[in-house]
């Protein structure tokens, strides 16, 4: 982005007027078209499909009455918590109450500016691209401790604390896992890191060695506990602790807290996608810039989605883990298990410098191999246990 | 509550925080208050504050006649209904030496079984929800709305049946209606066991429960648990086998007990494990009774001034929740002269504190839903 | 903790989280079984609902014979009847016939006591108000005499027909004896 600004200078489109004051202007506008256009309508296009697609796996439809199939829901939603009473309790710290969703929601829109949406559609590619990520993802857990704290009430406290405990101990799985990569790939920055991968999928980090497979599941699992997602949904854990570190907040306060979650969920499916499913690379097929851009975009987008969508799925199945059953199978399980992806992606790369093959085309027939299996099971479901059973109408 | 006092410690001043679990909380089962004090996420004292669901239905059984009385039985424990009113009719009927008919007593058994089976359903469901898990409890649900279905269709209403008469049955159970009982008897067992590989397996939620707030035998029996937290502990009692009333002698059924299948014997996953295991024994007995329903009325002719002799009586079944007792005493008049409803969810209450010391918040929940209390029964 | 029971912990969870999710999945696929009341069904809800069904109370003051018999069996009081000797005709009328909706029980005991079955249970559930007030049925809107009952059947087609309705009602409800329908059945 920042050569096609330095065009528009020399082309003297803002004579007279320093050159970091156009930066900045252009900054905050891509700041804004981005949180508009993209951020804002995904997280409620999100929050409406997640809602829909637990009601799907429930036996019940779920919200399809505001607008075709109910996709207006999310916007409903917003208006109707905009125009709620701003409740602020009396013993709660007024400063701190107001600021917590802003700080939870800047720590997940700032990551914003390094997701690759397309080979040249990104705000900025940073050359520490990955840790920037990891670092900004840090800011949610202050946003938390002050929502806990300043909300004045015992519940909304545990709820904080257990949160901080749990997001500062799954940064260490996710940023092995991620480690793992940037080893294989040799760079930090996340156009790097796709431009090491391939279209095909055996050319995907995730198929090269099974050191990296295992190292994908681990970092989802690390990213689903960092967002604060069913199994990990302690902080918010609705029936125990009413509603964790956000009982206290009402209206669009209430809503910013979920609005970062739902964000969250696609920068988690981004990042899966580009760290170890070969991010916006498609199959040569046409020249032409603009289509392969449109492409591109299109499957960034479904790869990073089918994430999110499985993010949902695991949501509706699971029950939740207790605080130390988490905290044990962060360190106790994970941290080591990543290690031990880390040191054996490295001797892997030791012994086959240029990646292998024939293997990563083995590990892809073995994953493929596991989807079947998965859909086979899917058909025993179906056939073992039939709920569809209909005594209405008595006629 | 007095506040604790602050304690000196390595140095420093802690002090144990007091929380209210409730009135208003999503998951104690109806209007429950816990005061609880914990020391950061363990508990050190968890006392039950009971009797905002209250609605004096020992007293009202003084001012209204013994038919009248019936329908207020179904508001005691509104989960498990028909056995409320089963229990009020075989007092009565006791009292006054009235003889059910045999459709009756079989058609009693068909609508009682069909009623365990929808209260089990919803304390299984409601419980894995208390842990975290959504999806099983509207499965339950789904399967309870077409338990429903079926009492819309025997008695006319789907939550407070009034169907349970002095003398038998209000309605018959027509043959259309055994067919769809049967029907809906097919459907329903490979459900429970998509259930159980949904969540009864499920690594977390076993994790969650093995081991956590067990009962031993001694403590069990001394703080006087029944129903199916009794049977998790290893005691196999039922009132069904032991003090049989109604046609179950005749019948064939298991008495699950806990095994510590997983985790320790007695503990919060054994005693909802008993409860996955009645739901397929009720199945069991629903089918035979189906089998032996006879032919003949469904009900005895009784004075429609209903007056049994002076005399008290105590009659007791074998609710979802355990052994529910009524105790009535007659002065020979229209209307009871004491009405005293004894129920399991009262009694279990008391064991929380005792089980509490030393677990976390979220183990409190998890203890809360094993037990299956119910506030309605718990403050009538 | 060994090794052995380390890597049994993972693949329990492993194995149990696959068919749980498993299972979701294949309930995403199927039809959901939501009812869309009120506006996406076939038939009008109240024609789905059994024949037995205790819904709000209506009352057929032209076959009510005033015995008050419902009054006095009804648990919560929710029946009031008021009946008076009219002094010119020597005839008794209905005053009132009140039934407070938010009341009732609707536990049946009142249809059961009815003889000629003109207290019934209808259909209807739907009784939602904005006015406290309107949760009072009133039946009787001016002075209305009570229903004598002939011996050999009614003449008057019109309350004939209602009275079968009435002794159809009962059948079907109100069996103290057991009935036919138990002898078929």
């Amino acid at each position: 982005m920042q050569a096609y600004i330095d065009q528009l200078i020399q082309n003297g489109y803002f004579a007279g007027v320093p050159k970091e004051v156009v930066y900045a202007a252009a900054m905050v506008l891509a700041a804004f078209i981005v949180l508009s256009v993209f951020v804002a309508p995904l997280a409620g296009v999100t929050s409406w499909l997640e809602r829909r697609v637990w009601a799907r796996m429930q036996s019940r439809v779920g919200p399809n009455r505001v607008g075709p199939q109910g996709i207006l829901q999310w916007l409903a939603d917003g208006i109707k918590n905009l125009l709620k009473e701003d409740l602020i309790p009396s013993a709660a710290d007024a400063k701190l109450f107001s600021l917590a969703p802003y700080v939870v929601f800047m720590g997940f829109l700032c990551t914003f500016v390094v997701i690759p949406f397309g080979s040249s559609l990104i705000v900025a590619d940073l050359n520490i691209g990955i840790l920037y990520i990891l670092a900004v993802t840090s800011l949610v857990v202050v946003g938390i401790l002050m929502a806990g704290w300043s909300s004045n009430n015992k519940w909304s406290l545990l709820g904080g604390m257990r949160s901080a405990a749990q997001i500062v101990s799954y940064e260490i799985p996710a940023g092995l896992s991620i480690l793992t990569i940037v080893f294989l790939a040799g760079t930090m920055s996340m156009q790097g890191i796709i431009k090491s991968q391939g279209w095909a999928p055996w050319d995907w980090f995730l198929f090269n060695n099974p050191f990296t497979f295992a190292a994908f599941f681990l970092y989802f699992t690390a990213a689903l506990a960092e967002g604060n997602r069913t199994p990990f949904d302690i902080p918010e854990a609705e029936s125990e602790l009413v509603a964790g570190y956000v009982t206290e907040y009402s209206g669009m306060r209430f809503l910013f807290f979920f609005f970062a979650e739902w964000g969250n969920l696609y920068v988690i499916g981004a990042v899966a996608t580009t760290l170890f499913l070969g991010g916006w690379q498609v199959p040569p097929i046409t020249s032409d810039p603009i289509l392969l851009g449109v492409l591109e975009f299109v499957v960034f987008f479904l790869k990073a989605y089918l994430w999110v969508f499985i993010a949902m799925w695991v949501r509706a199945t699971l029950p939740r883990v207790r605080v130390d059953q988490l905290m044990a199978l962060c360190w106790k399980y994970m941290v080591p298990l990543s290690f031990l992806c880390l040191l054996g992606t490295v001797c892997w790369m030791l012994v086959f410098p240029k990646g292998n093959q024939i293997f990563s085309v083995a590990m892809f027939v073995l994953g493929l191999l596991i989807v079947a299996y998965f859909f086979k099971r899917v058909l025993f479901q179906i056939r073992h246990a039939r709920p569809e059973l209909y005594f209405k109408p008595h006629i | 509550m007095n506040e604790t006092a602050p304690v000196e410690s390595q140095g420093f001043y802690t002090e144990d925080m007091t929380i209210s679990v409730g009135p208003q909380h999503p998951s104690t089962h109806g209007v429950l208050r816990f005061v609880v004090k914990t020391d950061g996420e363990v508990i050190s004292e968890a006392i039950p504050d009971v009797g905002y669901l209250h609605r004096s239905i020992e007293k009202i059984g003084e001012k209204v006649t013994w038919h009248g009385y019936v329908p207020y039985t179904d508001r005691a424990d509104y989960l498990a209904a028909m056995f409320a009113n089963q229990v009020f009719c075989m007092a009565a009927e006791k009292l006054a030496g009235t003889e059910v008919t045999r459709r009756g007593e079989f058609c009693r058994a068909i609508a009682c079984e069909l009623n365990r089976i929808a209260s089990h359903l919803i304390s299984v469901g409601t419980f894995g929800q208390d842990i975290g898990a959504m999806t099983p409890f509207v499965h339950a649900l789904r399967e309870r709305e077409t338990i429903n279905n079926l009492m819309e269709e025997i008695c006319g209403a789907r939550l407070t049946y009034n169907y349970i008469r002095i003398g038998g049955v209000g309605y018959d159970i027509l043959p259309e209606t055994c067919t769809r009982i049967s029907e809906f008897l097919d459907h329903f067992e490979p459900i429970v066991d998509e259930f159980n590989r949904l969540l009864s397996n499920n690594k977390i939620f076993i994790e969650r429960l093995a081991g956590v707030a067990v009962v031993s035998k001694e403590d069990a029996l001394s703080y006087n648990l029944v129903g199916p937290n009794l049977r998790g502990c290893g005691i196999k009692w039922d009132i069904r086998r032991d003090i049989p009333y109604s046609v179950y002698p005749e019948l064939e059924f298991e008495v699950p007990v806990g095994t510590g299948r997983v985790g320790t014997l007695g503990d919060s996953y054994d005693r909802y494990w008993v409860r996955i295991c009645e739901l397929q024994e009720s199945c069991k007995i629903l089918r035979q009774c189906l089998k032996m329903l006879p032919k003949g009325p469904a009900i005895a002719k009784v004075a429609r001034k209903f007056k049994p002799p002076v005399g008290e009586c105590y009659a007791r079944v074998e609710a979802p929740r355990g052994d529910m007792g009524f105790y009535v005493v007659s002065d020979g008049s229209e209307y009871p002269y004491r009405v005293r409803i004894r129920t399991g969810s009262f009694t279990a209450m008391s064991i929380i504190d005792k089980l509490s010391k030393g677990i976390m918040v979220a183990d409190l929940i998890a203890l809360i839903g094993s037990l299956d209390v119910d506030a309605p029964e718990i403050d009538r | 903790m060994g090794v052995a029971s380390y890597i049994k912990d993972i693949k329990d969870t492993v194995t149990s989280v696959f068919e749980g999710m498993a299972i979701t999945f294949s309930h995403l696929v199927r039809r959901p079984m939501t009812i869309q009341y009120p506006d996406k069904i076939p038939v009008p809800i109240q024609e789905t609902l059994p024949r037995r069904y205790r819904g709000i109370l209506e009352v057929d003051m032209d076959i009510c014979t005033g015995c008050l018999a419902c009054e006095r069996d009804c648990p919560i009081t929710c029946i009031t009847i008021g009946i008076e000797m009219d002094k010119a005709t020597k005839q008794r009328n209905f005053t009132h016939f009140d039934i407070d909706v938010c009341k009732c029980m609707y536990c049946g005991l009142c249809s059961e006591a009815c003889p000629t079955g003109a207290i019934r249970h209808s259909q209807e559930f739907e009784g939602a108000s904005y006015n406290p007030a309107g949760l009072v049925r009133h039946f009787v809107t001016q002075p209305q005499p009570l229903y004598k009952p002939k011996k050999g059947g009614e003449t008057d087609p019109k309350l004939a027909e209602k009275v079968d309705i009435g002794l159809k009602y009962l059948d079907e409800f109100a069996t103290p004896d057991g009935g036919a329908a138990a002898e078929e059945g």
